[in-house]
């Protein structure tokens, strides 16, 4: 399990109340995969609140990676969508978990704001 | 062109020729497609070797084609002694019953053979052609072909079936036959699209959404999505029909999503058979009195979707609304940005609208409370991200200069925005429509804040920025010496001064001074812009006017429905009324179906509206027109738990009645009659 993971996931409980805004409660279950074994995280959903334990199910919904791209989304520089319509990633279960869950992967690295960049460039910054 | 046929059912459709095959095509997507996935792109039938020509066929059903065939080039067939029914239907899967009839009075022998093959484009490798990234394979088995694409884990398959016993090759079946005289003989071909998900399995059968549907069931679901619409009595045959047809088109065009497993709407076939943003929120407006269940799936699915961060290929930015979700291969490689793609300026105050009009004519206030925290948020978008230049108005500049769209407002081609001279201006870009939205957004945004979300505070603020925009805006666009509003602003803020259809959305929003409002009218039903069928999207003597360029000169149906509603909601009901008879007489040329757009060429000029020519159809927002039309003709206004009901309706249109329109207030009927020309000289 790589560090980016493992911080990410210890960061859950901190960030809930500023992004789990939506009136979506239920329990998602993410299995990490790599060539030999599969990680159980278990994070229960609920507004402002995130509970998380390294276990398995029972769960509303189960989605599944490989440990690789979880990380890659923990950092930014993949995005979880275009993950499912690869095939890359699944899930199974009550949809709404995921898309409140996804909320948590943060801007990719370096990304400006593009109200400095448009004021910048019609030189109003 | 060559003529097509098409059947759908959802986002799964086929496209074909008047014989009902398919050829391999770069241009236009003809073949079977299913959420974005070309699952064949072969599809043609041979008798002994020959091409079958077309008799008749009858498509009076959106899922359901039956073609009458004839071996031969039509010159030669008239004593043929063989001919085929092809009858298919589509629901998930594609079926396809063939039956060879020998009319002659002796014992015949036939060779006949379908050839089948898909490439497995995604829907935008037709527009850009490149070659596949993934292996295409085919598998012959016993009276079954199935063609495999596979890419990393994209894994993607039609499987294709037949009930008779066929000798099966990688390209296609043949069937030898022998047929008794004036008998027949007859087989069942399906192709079921299969998109494989974890495991293998079939993503459709792991999400819970519905299974295949044969003809019977989606006929039923149809029929009862018309019998919950109100029922429209009226003398205006060509009213009658296009209603009649935009219930079934609406009723086909929805789709089970498959990311959400709700029914949504598709914007329009072939290229937009996916959930856009404005589209399926316009749409919603103009069906909201008829069918207001249609609505609440797509809010959810727009409101679950809503965009949380920054990321510039897809252009999102907290709070701001989607612009279109595509399923395909393209989309989940990262090749088009569309998993979502969020390159539009307006969805996002246009959410905040369509959620109070809902609950205005629903009472639905569980809804407006669910969605506090997403309005809030589209709200915040709009003064913050939106507000890309920090003047006050909502700009839009994409940061994907390779796939993004460079017009995020509804004219998005690249040549919509232009000066009066043609020049076109930089970016950012700021369209008075969009402007319109916001202020509306805001006025709204203010009763949801005060009626249900118990903030008085925010009321009043957000009032207030109204007030404030409007005032802004009447200063900002107005061009005093052509007494029109701008089309826009550019970077500079200087004016993108041509005459265009905006200027009748910014009467629906409501930000239009009393005492400008006339003028607006005048423009809007003036040579300039009204052809007689509709008015243009853009004036005939600006310099980039082309009577059939997509968003310079084309008249759009949905475009004019709104029109008529901002001049109908100015009290210019005798204008709305002219363009709503302008509408329903160009309907009648379509069959009632009303297509995306048709030309601008003056009515006099052709006599009949003439076809744009790669307009989508059916399409959503063109459907939803004559829905939005009547709402017009007949005042429908819904003020507290009642529904006002002021009709006014064009001359020679008779009778208009519509009964059982659902609301808050149960289920109330709205009649209205044209005066007559005699009336009208006693009246005036």
């Amino acid at each position: 399990m790589s560090q980016a993971t493992e911080e990410f996931f210890a960061s859950l409980p901190a960030r809930a109340p500023a992004i789990l805004r939506a009136p979506v409660t239920g329990t998602l279950q993410i299995d990490l995969t790599t060539d030999h074994r599969t990680d159980h995280w278990l994070v229960r959903l609920s507004p402002g609140r995130a509970v998380v334990d390294r276990a398995r199910g029972p769960a509303d919904a189960v989605w599944s990676s490989s440990a690789d791209l979880f990380e890659r989304l923990a950092i930014g520089t993949a995005q979880s969508i275009s993950a499912v319509l690869r095939n890359e990633s699944t899930f199974s279960g009550n949809v709404m978990l995921f898309l409140v869950f996804r909320q948590f992967f943060p801007t990719p690295p370096g990304v400006r704001d593009p109200r400095e960049t448009a004021r910048e460039q019609t030189g109003r910054a | 062109m060559q003529q097509r046929v098409s059947i759908l059912d959802g986002n799964t459709f086929l496209v074909c020729d008047r014989s009902g095959d398919v050829e391999p095509s770069f241009d236009f997507p003809t073949g079977m497609f299913s959420f974005d996935t070309r699952f064949l792109s072969t599809w043609l039938l041979t008798l002994d070797g020959e091409r079958l020509h077309a008799l008749s066929v009858d498509d009076a059903h959106s899922y359901q084609t039956r073609f009458f065939l004839v071996p031969g080039e039509p010159t030669h067939y008239l004593d043929a002694k063989v001919s085929i029914i092809r009858s298919r239907s589509i629901g998930g899967t594609f079926t396809e019953d063939l039956t060879v009839l020998n009319h002659s009075g002796r014992e015949m022998r036939f060779q006949l053979r379908l050839e089948m093959g898909s490439d497995f484009a995604d829907l935008f490798e037709i527009k850009h052609q490149r070659p596949k990234k993934g292996r295409t394979s085919a598998q012959a088995g016993e009276n079954e072909l199935r063609l495999t694409y596979r890419r990393e884990a994209f894994h993607r398959e039609a499987m294709i079936t037949s009930s008779a016993d066929a000798h099966v090759d990688q390209n296609g079946m043949t069937w030898s036959i022998t047929v008794a005289a004036h008998s027949e003989w007859s087989t069942c071909v399906t192709a079921t699209p299969i998109i494989h998900g974890a495991r293998g399995e079939d993503v459709r059968a792991i999400t819970a959404l519905g299974a295949a549907r044969g003809p019977a069931v989606i006929r039923d679901e149809q029929e009862d999505l018309v019998g919950r619409a109100p029922q429209l009595g009226c003398d205006c045959e060509p009213l009658a029909g296009a209603y009649r047809q935009s219930l079934h088109d609406l009723a086909a065009l929805r789709y089970e999503s498959i990311t959400l497993g709700v029914r949504l709407l598709a914007a329009g076939l072939p290229w937009f058979m996916t959930l856009f943003g404005r589209d399926s929120m316009l749409t919603s407006l103009q069906v909201l009195p008829f069918l207001p269940e249609l609505v609440p799936p797509t809010i959810l699915m727009l409101a679950g979707l809503q965009g949380y961060r920054l990321d510039d290929f897809r252009d999102e930015e907290p709070g701001k609304i989607l612009h279109e979700l595509r399923y395909g291969e393209t989309a989940g490689f990262e090749e088009q940005p569309h998993s979502p793609y969020y390159g539009a300026a307006d969805s996002t105050p246009l959410f905040v609208i369509l959620l109070d009009e809902y609950e205005r004519w629903t009472g639905d206030a569980a809804l407006v409370k669910q969605l506090e925290l997403p309005v809030r948020a589209a709200l915040h978008w709009i003064d913050t991200y939106g507000d890309l230049l920090g003047t006050g108005y909502v700009w839009y500049r994409s940061r994907n200069p390779e796939t993004g769209l460079e017009n995020q407002c509804w004219k998005d081609s690249w040549d919509a925005i232009s000066y009066a001279d043609g020049r076109l201006p930089g970016f950012p870009r700021a369209t008075c429509e969009i402007q319109g939205y916001a202020y509306d957004a805001k006025r709204r945004g203010a009763r949801m804040a005060r009626l249900f979300w118990n903030d008085p505070e925010y009321a009043d603020r957000l009032e207030r920025e109204a007030a404030a925009l409007k005032e802004r805006f009447n200063r900002d666009f107005w061009i005093p010496e052509k007494n029109y509003y701008a089309l826009a602003l550019d970077p500079d803020g200087r004016h993108v001064d041509s005459l265009t259809s905006n200027i009748g959305h910014l009467l629906w929003s409501g930000i239009v001074d009393e005492s400008r409002a006339a003028l607006v009218a005048e423009h809007l039903l003036g040579p300039r812009l009204f052809s007689g069928w509709g008015v243009r999207t853009l004036a005939t003597d600006e310099g980039r006017y082309n009577p059939i360029g997509y968003h310079v000169g084309t008249v759009w149906p949905f475009d004019n429905a709104f029109i008529a509603w901002g001049l109908s909601r100015y009290g210019f009901r005798e204008e709305a009324g002219r363009i709503c008879e302008s509408m329903i007489s160009a309907s009648r040329y379509f069959d009632g179906r009303l297509p995306e757009a048709f030309a601008g060429f003056e009515r006099h000029l052709t006599d009949y509206p003439v076809q744009y020519p790669t307009a989508c159809s059916p399409q959503a927002w063109s459907a939803g027109t004559p829905l939005l039309l009547l709402r017009v003709m007949l005042g429908l206004e819904p003020q507290g738990e009642h529904l006002i009901i002021d009709p006014l309706v064009p001359e020679g249109m008779g009778r208009v009645e519509l009964l059982d329109i659902p609301g808050r207030w149960g289920r109330v009927d709205a009649l209205g009659r044209s005066r007559t020309p005699h009336d009208h000289e006693h009246h005036h």
